[in-house]
C-alpha cells in the first residue's frame, strides 16, 4: 500500500488545524506496520483515511489488489453490542458474506475458540472481563473477511500481563491469515514486539521521524531481547 | 424474600398507616363530614360505589379512554420522536407545537377542546396533547443517545440497515421507550379523569366525581379519587408485568 502526499485539515472553532501535511508512507503487503507517535499527532486520522472512514483533503492511498475491499478495525474499546451474546456479536458481521446461518455460527465459533473463549460464547459482554471483551473484538476482526487490518491502540487500556496475552492472541490469528496491518500505538515496546516495520512519528502535523525494519520472527521476540532494547532506546532518543 | 425487602415493605405500610391516621385526626378535629369525611365514611362510600350498578361501566369507560389515548400517544410519539431524532429540520418544524403543548395549562386545553369536540372525544384529545410531548421527547433523546462508537463499528463492519435497526437502534431506544411510555401513561390517567370532570360524559370516573361534588358528597368524591389512584397503580403494575414478560420472551 502506498500512501502519497496525504493532507487533512480540521476546523475547530473557526481555527484550521493541519493534522496531516503531505504525508507519505509505503506499507508492504502482508506485514504489520506500527505507527508510534504522541497523542493527537494524527495517527488515528491516517488510519481512518486508509480505512475510507474519513476522506483526505488531498493525496492518495493506492492499495494492492489483495488490500482492496472491506476493512477490519480493532478500536481502542471493544465496541460490542451489549444486548447480545459473544456469538451473535461475531456472527452479525458475517451476514453479508455467508447466507447460511449455520455456516456463520460455525465460522464465528471457530474464531471465538481461537481466542480461547469457546465456553463463553453464549455470555453477554457485560458478563466478561475487559480483556475477554477485547479478545471477542479480536475474534470479530479476524472473522470478518477484511482485506486490511486497522488497529487503533486496542490494548492501551489493559494492564501489562493482559496486554501480552492479547498481543499473542492477535499474532496467533494473524499468522493464520497474514493481512496487511496498520497498527497505531504509543507503546514503543508493544510496537517492537508485534510489527515488521515501526514508524516513529512527530507531533502535528505528523511527519515520519524514523523507520525501523525488524527482521526477527515475531513469535520469538521477547521484551528482554537486546536488539529490541537497543531499538527502544534509539526511539526514545 | 430477603430482610431488606421486608424492611422496605414495613416502612411503606407504616407510611400508609401514618397517612390514614393523619386523615382521621384531621377529620375528627374539623368535625365536618362535608369538608373532610372520616376514613370509615369514605370506605363506606367506596363499598356503596362498588355495589352501585354502573360502577363497572364508569371504570370501563375511563379505562378505554385512557388506553385509547395511550396507544395513540405511544405510536405517534414513537414515530415522530424517532424522525425528529434523525432530522433536525423535522425537529425544528415540530418545536412550536411542542412548546405550545408544554406551556398550555391542562384546564385551558380541556376547556377549548370542549368547545370543539363532544364530551367523549375531549378526554382523548386532551390526553394526547399532554402525553404526546413526553413520549416524543424521550424518543428524540433516545435517538441522540445511540452510541456513535457502535454506529461507527456497524458501518465499518458493513452491518445491513435492517440488522442495525434490530441489533443496535431498537435495543438502544428501548430504555427511552419504557421511560416515555410509563411517564405518558401516568399523565394520561390524570388528564382523562380531569377532562371527564369538566365535560361530564355519560360514564366515567371523572363524571362521577363531578356529580358527587355537585351534590356535596365529599366522601364519594374521595372514594372515586381512591378508585382513580388504584386505576393508575394497576396501570403501572400491568405495564411492569407486561415489560417483564416481554424481557423474558426476548431472552
Amino acid at each position: 500500500m502506498i500512501i502519497s502526499n496525504i493532507s487533512k485539515t480540521y476546523s475547530v472553532e473557526g481555527q484550521k488545524i493541519d493534522v496531516l501535511k503531505d504525508f507519505s508512507l509505503t506499507i508492504p503487503s502482508g506485514t504489520i506496520t506500527a505507527l508510534v507517535g504522541p497523542s493527537g499527532c494524527g495517527k488515528t486520522t491516517l488510519l481512518n483515511i486508509v480505512g475510507n472512514i474519513v476522506e483526505a483533503d488531498s493525496g492518495s492511498v493506492v492499495k494492492s489488489e489483495s488490500e482492496e475491499g472491506p476493512v477490519s478495525y480493532l478500536f481502542q474499546e471493544p465496541r460490542l453490542l451489549p444486548w447480545f451474546s459473544v456469538l451473535t456479536n461475531v456472527e452479525l458481521v458475517l451476514r453479508p458474506f455467508y447466507e447460511s446461518h449455520k455456516q456463520r455460527l460455525d465460522v464465528a465459533m471457530k474464531f471465538i475458540k481461537m481466542v480461547g473463549l469457546g465456553e463463553y460464547a453464549k455470555l453477554k459482554p457485560e458478563q466478561l472481563s475487559g480483556g475477554m471483551r477485547q479478545r471477542v473484538a479480536i475474534a470479530r476482526s479476524f472473522a470478518y473477511p477484511g482485506h486490511l487490518m486497522l488497529l487503533d491502540e486496542p490494548f492501551q487500556s489493559l494492564d501489562y500481563s493482559l496486554r501480552w496475552q492479547l498481543v499473542h492472541s492477535f499474532l496467533n490469528l494473524w499468522y493464520n491469515d497474514k493481512r496487511t496491518t496498520l497498527y497505531v500505538t504509543h507503546d514503543i515496546q508493544e510496537a517492537l514486539l508485534m510489527a515488521d516495520q515501526v514508524v516513529k512519528l512527530s507531533k502535528r502535523p505528523m511527519k515520519i521521524v524514523a523507520t525501523h525494519q525488524i527482521e526477527s520472527h515475531k513469535r520469538t521476540r521477547k521484551p528482554s531481547d537486546e536488539k529490541l532494547i537497543a531499538l527502544q532506546a534509539a526511539f526514545y532518543n | 424474600m430477603n430482610r431488606s425487602t421486608w424492611t422496605t415493605k414495613l416502612v411503606t405500610a407504616l407510611s400508609l398507616t401514618l397517612l390514614l391516621a393523619l386523615w382521621q385526626i384531621g377529620s375528627s378535629a374539623l368535625d365536618a363530614q362535608i369538608i373532610l369525611p372520616s376514613v370509615g365514611q369514605t370506605f363506606n362510600s367506596l363499598v356503596k360505589l362498588l355495589r352501585f350498578k354502573p360502577f363497572s361501566l364508569n371504570i370501563f369507560a375511563t379505562v378505554v379512554r385512557a388506553l385509547q389515548s395511550f396507544l395513540i400517544i405511544f405510536v405517534v410519539g414513537l414515530l415522530l420522536g424517532i424522525l425528529a431524532g434523525y432530522s433536525r429540520n423535522f425537529s425544528a418544524f415540530l418545536r412550536p407545537f411542542l412548546l405550545i403543548c408544554k406551556a398550555t395549562p391542562v384546564m385551558a386545553i380541556i376547556l377549548l377542546a370542549f368547545i370543539w369536540f363532544t364530551s367523549n372525544t375531549v378526554p382523548l384529545f386532551s390526553a394526547f396533547l399532554m402525553g404526546f410531548p413526553i413520549m416524543f421527547v424521550q424518543m428524540q433523546q433516545g435517538v441522540y443517545q445511540i452510541s456513535k462508537e457502535l454506529s461507527e463499528m456497524a458501518s465499518i463492519y458493513s452491518i445491513s440497515k435492517k440488522d442495525r435497526l434490530f441489533y443496535l437502534i431498537i435495543p438502544s431506544l428501548f430504555p427511552s421507550l419504557i421511560t416515555g411510555a410509563k411517564a405518558s401513561l401516568s399523565m394520561v390517567w390524570k388528564v382523562v379523569i380531569a377532562a371527564e370532570v369538566l365535560t361530564v360524559p355519560k360514564y366515567g370516573v371523572g363524571s362521577r366525581m363531578q356529580l358527587a361534588q355537585v351534590s356535596l358528597e365529599t366522601s364519594e368524591v374521595l372514594a372515586w379519587t381512591i378508585v382513580a389512584i388504584i386505576l393508575t397503580a394497576l396501570g403501572d403494575l400491568v405495564f411492569t408485568l407486561f415489560l417483564s414478560l416481554f424481557k423474558r420472551v426476548a431472552k
